[in-house]
């Protein structure tokens, strides 16, 4: 069995936790709770033929008093990066917040969950965000921890780009 | 530069031609060998030594171990040469990156440190395990009393406190991912998520320096932390990290055995960790290192964990017990077997006794006749002093006690002995006819007597009383068979008899003593029973009246006849029938008035 640890990294009130618990409890809460630092949870998942114990790590989102703490990142074997669809700004500090990322555990593969695809009258992304992503080495995936739609995709895809690495 | 002569050669072509100074090429040269001759010679010298000299990279590499061996093996001037360049070399290497030389130095490191650590510690803790002994058999003291007291086995007791430590789980963390490389747990342990603990660990671990050694140098380590009863140590090294999940209080043993397999897992699978992508295989056999590490220890492991003083102590507590039990166990027997032995003997009657811690109190009713209960005790062998008592007079109708009673109001001669059956005193042996009369007379009967039968005592008479009642019960008179006549020879007799009873009847009554003479009759056996009696009272009588016609009053006779109930008895059965043909006769002598026999 191959274990894996996956950082969820995002800016604050993204939906991390909310992807992590339907992914890994299929539940969905409307409630909003902040993480405080990191929460590990577990989840083993099969691909390719490959048993996958994927130790996901909700760390708590960055805002402008507080960083995501490289500490934590280290060892990652992928990083889950969540992007708040209702809100550009999430979007456009993902970028600095993957080259902090990428300096402190290197070339690891990554996903890109445009979360919250639930909202589709405030969705705010266009094509050419997605153009942009691609442009940085991301792959991007839409996806909604309320309906469930394109969660399991993300992870699973993740977990297969972390065996092939 | 100095000049080193001796060991230049001289160049001979030039010096031969030193002397051609005229021609001007050859001046020229002779001028340039006066000038520059000297240089031009070492200069060569030189060029030739190098020429000598020249080695590549290559053949350097294949000389310089050999060399570096030879100049060694000569004297220290190699390693003093070095040494400078060496310590800034390892310099460098440390400001560089210190990591490298703490990764390379760890497997060496921890057991170095240890062992400095460990003989420095030594002292303190014997000191500490004495201190630590003394208190647990102070507790084993307590658990045991606990035990008794609430009726719960001491070995559970003894768990529930003695339990020192147990490690529960171990688990082997790769350093960077955080991520579970082997796991076990002790036995009866509920396994935990390990993999999560394993990340949760790593996350503390790493939140906890980040907190604490922000902007330090040094790196801080979190090696221990509690959860609830339980305690976490957590050993790092540069690969990996080793947590112990432990029950009760670990001593520093368990982090040194964390901190020695740590080191071996190091040392045996440094590329394995190096190398680690997430598949946890290749750690499945650091297992058996792992499971090293699962202790239990319970306080009463220790082999010395009780003194000498307290097994002292132990041993004279139980002493103690045993002999206090004893002692009770037999004081018990001793009360029992006193109280047996008083409810037993006549004439005492227990009412309530009571035995106290040192003293015994008895109450009851006692006979004065009976035994002293105190000398009963005293022949038991028991303290009379610490025994107590309080009897109240009764009287018993026990018939020893009767007896008893008897024996003292009545006094009667050493030669009489008294016998109680029912409520008659039978009095046997032979007394004085006063003491007899005296008997038969007395007043108050003692309680429990209403009967008193002597007739089983003779006389004792004086003795010219005893000679001539011995002269009439000597006679007998014969008949023959079937007969009652009375022939001349029994008319003789009869005549002897009347005057020796004559003469005992005369002394008797000097003396206050009334004398009667029994006649009794008997027949041989031939014969009804019937027949017989009849006849010996006919015999009887006969002889009664010959005796009355010579001078003994009726009253002072009693004529019986009583067959053959009671025969005379010969060793000839010729003779036996003969002699109980007869007569015979027999002399009361009782003291005053006629004796009836008995006193109702």
């Amino acid at each position: 069995m191959i274990q894996k640890k996956i950082c969820m990294v995002g800016m604050f009130a993204t939906g991390k936790t909310s992807l992590v618990q339907k992914f890994v409890y299929s539940k969905f809460s409307e409630k909003y709770h902040s993480t405080v630092g990191v929460k590990i949870d577990r989840k083993q998942v099969e691909v390719e033929g490959t048993t996958v114990n994927l130790l996901l790590w909700d760390l708590a989102g960055k805002d402008e008093f507080q960083d995501v703490p490289a500490s934590y990142l280290r060892g990652s074997g992928g990083l889950f990066y969540v992007v708040d669809g209702t809100r550009r700004e999430t979007l456009e500090q993902l970028y600095a917040l993957h080259e902090m990322a990428h300096e402190t555990v290197g070339d690891v593969p990554t996903t890109v969950a445009l979360n919250k695809k639930d909202l589709t009258d405030q969705w705010l992304l266009r094509t050419d965000d997605y153009d942009t992503l691609s442009d940085h080495g991301l792959h991007a995936l839409g996806t909604s921890a309320k309906t469930g739609e394109g969660v399991e995709e993300a992870f699973l895809w993740l977990a297969a780009a972390t065996i092939k690495s | 530069m100095p000049e080193d002569g001796g060991k230049v050669d001289p160049l001979p072509e030039e010096s031969d031609t030193a002397p051609d100074v005229k021609q001007g090429p050859s001046g020229l040269t002779e001028l340039r060998r006066l000038l520059v001759g000297q240089e031009r010679r070492r200069l060569e010298e030189l060029e030739r030594r190098l020429d000598e000299l020249s080695l590549t990279p290559a053949e350097l590499a294949d000389k310089l171990p050999d060399a570096v061996a030879l100049r060694t093996a000569r004297d220290k001037q190699l390693a003093r040469s070095l040494a400078p360049t060496l310590q800034d070399a390892f310099s460098e290497s440390v400001r560089r990156n210190p990591q490298n030389i703490a990764h390379a130095i760890f497997p060496i490191l921890g057991p170095a440190i240890r062992k400095a650590i460990g003989e420095t510690m030594a002292g303190i803790v014997n000191t500490i395990n004495r201190a630590i002994e003394h208190s647990l058999s102070l507790k084993g003291l307590k658990w045991r009393i606990e035990a008794w007291r609430t009726g719960v086995p001491f070995a559970q007791i003894v768990v529930k406190y003695a339990l020192v430590y147990r490690v529960e789980q171990v688990l082997l963390i790769h350093a960077e991912t955080g991520l579970l490389l082997a796991e076990v747990t002790a036995e009866g342990i509920p396994a935990q998520d390990a993999d999560l603990i394993s990340s949760m660990m790593t996350a503390i671990r790493d939140f906890v320096q980040d907190s604490f050694d922000a902007g330090s140098e040094e790196e801080g380590d979190l090696r221990t932390f509690e959860v609830g009863e339980r305690t976490v140590l957590v050993e790092q090294g540069p690969q990996a990290h080793i947590a112990a999940v432990v029950s009760g209080q670990p001593p520093g043993s368990v982090l040194e055995q964390l901190q020695a397999t740590l080191e071996t897992i190091h040392l045996h699978f440094t590329n394995p960790l190096v190398d680690f992508d997430g598949d946890a295989a290749p750690f499945e056999s650091t297992r058996s290192l792992l499971q090293e590490c699962l202790q239990t220890v319970v306080a009463t492991d220790r082999p010395t964990s009780l003194g000498l003083a307290p097994r002292i102590a132990w041993v004279v507590t139980i002493l103690v017990i045993v002999v206090l039990t004893t002692l009770a166990l037999r004081s018990a027997q001793r009360w029992r077997a006193a109280l047996t032995v008083l409810e037993n003997e006549p004439g005492i009657v227990l009412i309530e006794p009571e035995r106290g811690w040192r003293t015994w109190r008895l109450s009851g009713l006692l006979d004065p006749a009976a035994a002293e209960p105190m000398r009963l005790l005293a022949r038991m062998g028991l303290d009379t002093t610490r025994i107590e008592a309080r009897w109240r007079p009764y009287v018993s109708f026990e018939p020893s006690l009767v007896l008893a009673r008897a024996n003292r109001m009545l006094d009667p001669p050493a030669s009489v002995a008294l016998g109680l059956r029912g409520d008659t005193l039978y009095a046997g042996g032979s007394a004085t006819p006063e003491w007899i009369a005296g008997l038969v007379r007395s007043g108050p009967l003692p309680p429990g007597v209403t009967t008193v039968d002597v007739s089983g005592v003779t006389e004792i008479l004086p003795p010219e009383l005893a000679e001539l009642k011995d002269e009439v019960e000597q006679h007998r008179i014969q008949f023959a068979i079937g007969s009652v006549t009375l022939d001349a020879t029994a008319r003789g007799v009869l005549d002897e008899v009347a005057t020796a009873f004559q003469r005992l009847r005369g002394i008797a009554e000097e003396r206050n003593y009334a004398a009667a003479l029994n006649i009794v009759g008997r027949t041989d056996t031939t014969g009804s029973n019937e027949t017989n009696r009849l006849l010996s009272q006919q015999r009887a009588d006969g002889v009664s009246s010959i005796l009355a016609g010579r001078g003994i009053p009726g009253a002072a006779m009693n004529a019986v006849g009583i067959g053959t109930s009671d025969p005379l008895s010969s060793t000839a059965a010729t003779d036996q029938a003969r002699i109980n043909r007869s007569v015979s006769f027999l002399v009361r002598v009782t003291f005053g008035t006629d004796r009836g026999g008995t006193q109702e």
